[in-house]
């Protein structure tokens, strides 16, 4: 990590020492948006295409990490759990009371294996941002949970389609109901935009965007902690002293965020599971 | 679909934030964007996205209270 941070705090700046109470007068320079454009491995020069990075690397792991949790939870599945098949099944039984159940019913429960799977994959992927020496959370490139809500998208118009028809579940979707006619001219199109349109990109943007904002704090902290850390100062033993204290306050800040951060990512991951459950009971319910 | 509690805890049919919010934002951006087209396509500096905007802001709000508020 220390290797990270020192290039983060370095960049852009030829300082040879990048640390506060230098002599070379040079400054912080706060980790920006080239930590989410990892440099490629593997580059195939294909337009729109970011050949293989690191986020190609840590997708892989965290695809490994729910393989081995169902591995090692479910391998010996017995009526009577032991304590590994438990957690696997507090789990699932925590999903289906919470989420799938109170947002569409009984009905909803086919939905479930669907709903843990993205669940975890999410929470792995976004806990990759503070495992030590990966340290990318997978979902802070927006192409990857574009996939997955573009997934749920397509399922959301599946379901409704084969539920009531296609006449029936856009008609649902573009006309409100109980409203006169003479305003639906005005309002077909705000629900199309609506539903179509702005539903998929915020639910895609959300996770996105929270554990994009989330893992530059961290590295901000993380630099900030760095860069301030210069005990042996030309400058003097006192602004040593000072240096280790500011460095040790920055530190406490990153742990703290650290852990606020493993909150947010279950939290994130809870939701986006939340809002499909809710989009597809509506599309089961039909006509609102 | 009853006691579904929301990501904010409201208990509120159906209102959840993120549709409410898609409501106003969509009808700002479609009306507001054929104001805007029909001041490109008609030579106006700003005429029609005003109205535009505030169409369908009108749009979005009477969304709203058609679905949850009446509801």
């Amino acid at each position: 990590m220390s290797a990270d941070v020192r290039t983060v705090a370095a960049a852009g700046g030829d300082c040879p020492e990048p640390h506060i109470f230098n002599q070379q007068g040079c400054g912080f320079e706060a980790p920006g948006t080239d930590l989410f454009f990892p440099a490629p491995w593997i580059d195939f020069g294909l337009p729109l295409s970011s050949g293989i990075t690191k986020y190609a690397l840590v997708l892989v792991i965290s695809a490994l990490v729910v393989i081995g949790f169902w591995y090692f939870t479910t391998r010996k599945a017995t009526v009577v759990p032991s304590r590994r098949q438990s957690v696997a099944e507090l789990l699932v039984s925590f999903i289906r009371d919470q989420v799938t159940r109170t947002t569409m019913g009984k009905a909803g429960d086919k939905f479930l294996p669907l709903m843990v799977t993205l669940f975890l994959f999410i929470f792995a992927m976004n806990l990759m941002g503070i495992i030590p020496g990966l340290q990318l959370p997978v979902t802070s490139n927006l192409a990857f949970p574009a996939v997955l809500a573009l997934f749920v998208f397509v399922l959301w118009n599946a379901v409704g389609i084969r539920t009531h028809g296609a006449g029936a579940h856009f008609k649902a979707r573009l006309v409100p109901s109980g409203v006169p006619a003479w305003i639906l001219p005005l309002v077909v199109p705000i629900e199309a935009l609506s539903n179509f349109i702005i539903r998929p990109l915020t639910h895609s943007v959300r996770l996105f965007a929270t554990m994009f904002a989330g893992h530059l704090l961290l590295a901000v902290f993380a630099a900030a902690g760095f860069y301030m850390f210069n005990p042996t100062t030309a400058m003097g033993p006192l602004l040593g002293a000072v240096s280790v204290g500011y460095s040790g306050i920055a530190l406490i800040g990153f742990l703290l965020f650290t852990v606020f951060e493993l909150f947010i990512m279950a939290v994130q991951a809870y939701v986006f599971i939340l809002l499909s459950s809710i989009y597809l009971g509506e599309a089961m319910e039909g006509a609102h | 679909m009853n006691g579904r509690s929301g990501a904010g805890g409201n208990d509120a049919p159906r209102a959840n934030a993120v549709t409410v919010v898609s409501y106003l934002l969509g009808g700002l951006a479609f009306w507001g964007g054929l104001g805007w087209l029909a001041d490109r396509m008609l030579g106006f500096a700003t005429l029609f996205l005003p109205i535009g905007m505030l169409l369908g802001l009108a749009g979005g709000i009477y969304l709203i209270i058609a679905q949850y508020v009446r509801s």
